[in-house]
């Protein structure tokens, strides 16, 4: 099943971070066996004659143009509007591309994006013809004035970046998508394991960006490959319909007829 | 002379007040092959086709940045 951001389609429901993996071959093995085709990065300051960033941002090109894929920049590190707009500004001239992953860090200790100054660089980055996608909490009114802005995609968190913790909060994480059922809603953050990803796709949930549960697995390219399996389960089992939960056993063989039925009060 | 600090570290360019960000550029690299970049001055953005045509003052801030990893 497709998945459309901004009027692209794309063959995965699954978007993925370049960051963290002990070297830019894996980093292009795991890219490549989770299937996504759309690819998160970002800018930092750096002298352009140094080789480093160089090497890294060629295997990145080559992964994205071998799946016919999308770079996702980010505004990793910003915390206010100005330094985002400054920032996207950049990424859209060297990448080429109007998707921007709108960050902006609210809290030092757990990474928590500021929902005041997320506002604020949206209102700024659609009124220059950005496409935003943008990474916040799980708060529902948030999510709200991000899609009554124009965010055709949203992003809430499933807990802190880079814990692996999770879904923390299923029941806000379930409100956001009966609230807003015509968004794009992708769960971005916290996911640590396969079956992270495919709850929040049962929930109904489009897609799932993730970077360090892959990168830091042993096996950065299985895990890539058991994410992607998860998550099609998971949108799967959504669109299949999932049966109610019920409160009292009921035997899913027939009983009527059976040689040994007990009738109430009989031994 | 100016002083100017690039990527936070003070340099001064033998440059007169005329000087732009296309020929602070040019002495910085000093004829080095670079690889893709953009460029802040002071905080905002200043896209390529502007190098040529924007002042640069002593005291002033460019910031380089270059596509890295990211999540």
């Amino acid at each position: 099943m497709s998945l459309t951001i901004y009027g692209q389609q794309l063959n995965s429901r699954l978007l993925i971070g370049s960051a963290l993996y002990s070297s830019p071959e894996l980093m292009k093995r795991a890219i490549l066996a989770s299937g996504s085709q759309v690819v998160t990065l970002s800018l930092k300051r750096q002298n352009p004659s140094e080789k480093s960033g160089a090497k890294i941002w060629q295997y990145i090109q080559e992964t994205v143009t071998e799946v016919d894929g999308f770079l996702l920049p980010n505004t990793a590190g910003c915390r206010s509007a100005q330094e985002v707009f400054t920032l996207a500004q950049m990424s859209r001239e060297i990448f080429q591309t109007d998707w921007i992953k709108l960050e902006t860090i609210g809290d030092d200790y757990n990474l928590q994006p500021d929902p005041i100054e997320l506002i604020k660089a949206t209102e700024i980055l659609i009124k220059d013809g950005f496409k935003v996608l943008p990474y916040c909490t799980d708060d529902l009114v948030i999510c709200q004035r991000l899609w009554d802005l124009g965010c055709e995609v949203i992003m809430p968190w499933a807990s802190p970046i880079g814990t692996g913790k999770g879904l923390m909060n299923p029941y806000n994480l379930e409100t956001i998508r009966m609230r807003l059922p015509e968004a794009t809603l992708i769960l971005d953050a916290g996911i640590g394991k396969p079956s992270d990803a495919c709850l929040a796709m049962e929930m109904g949930y489009d897609g799932i960006l993730l970077n360090s549960a892959v990168a830091l697995a042993d096996n950065p390219v299985a895990m890539a490959q058991a994410f992607s399996g998860a998550i099609n389960a998971g949108e799967q089992a959504y669109v299949a319909g999932i049966m109610q939960q019920r409160q009292t056993a009921q035997p899913s063989t027939p009983t009527l007829d059976t040689p040994f039925w007990h009738q109430p009060g009989v031994n | 002379m100016k002083n100017i600090h690039i990527n936070g570290q003070p340099h001064s360019f033998a440059l007169d007040e005329a000087g732009n960000i296309e020929q602070v550029l040019a002495l910085f690299f000093n004829g080095q092959k670079q690889s893709t970049f953009a460029l802040a001055l002071n905080g905002e953005f200043v896209g390529k086709a502007d190098y040529a045509n924007t002042s640069v003052n002593n005291g002033d801030s460019l910031d380089i940045m270059l596509p890295i990893q990211g999540g």
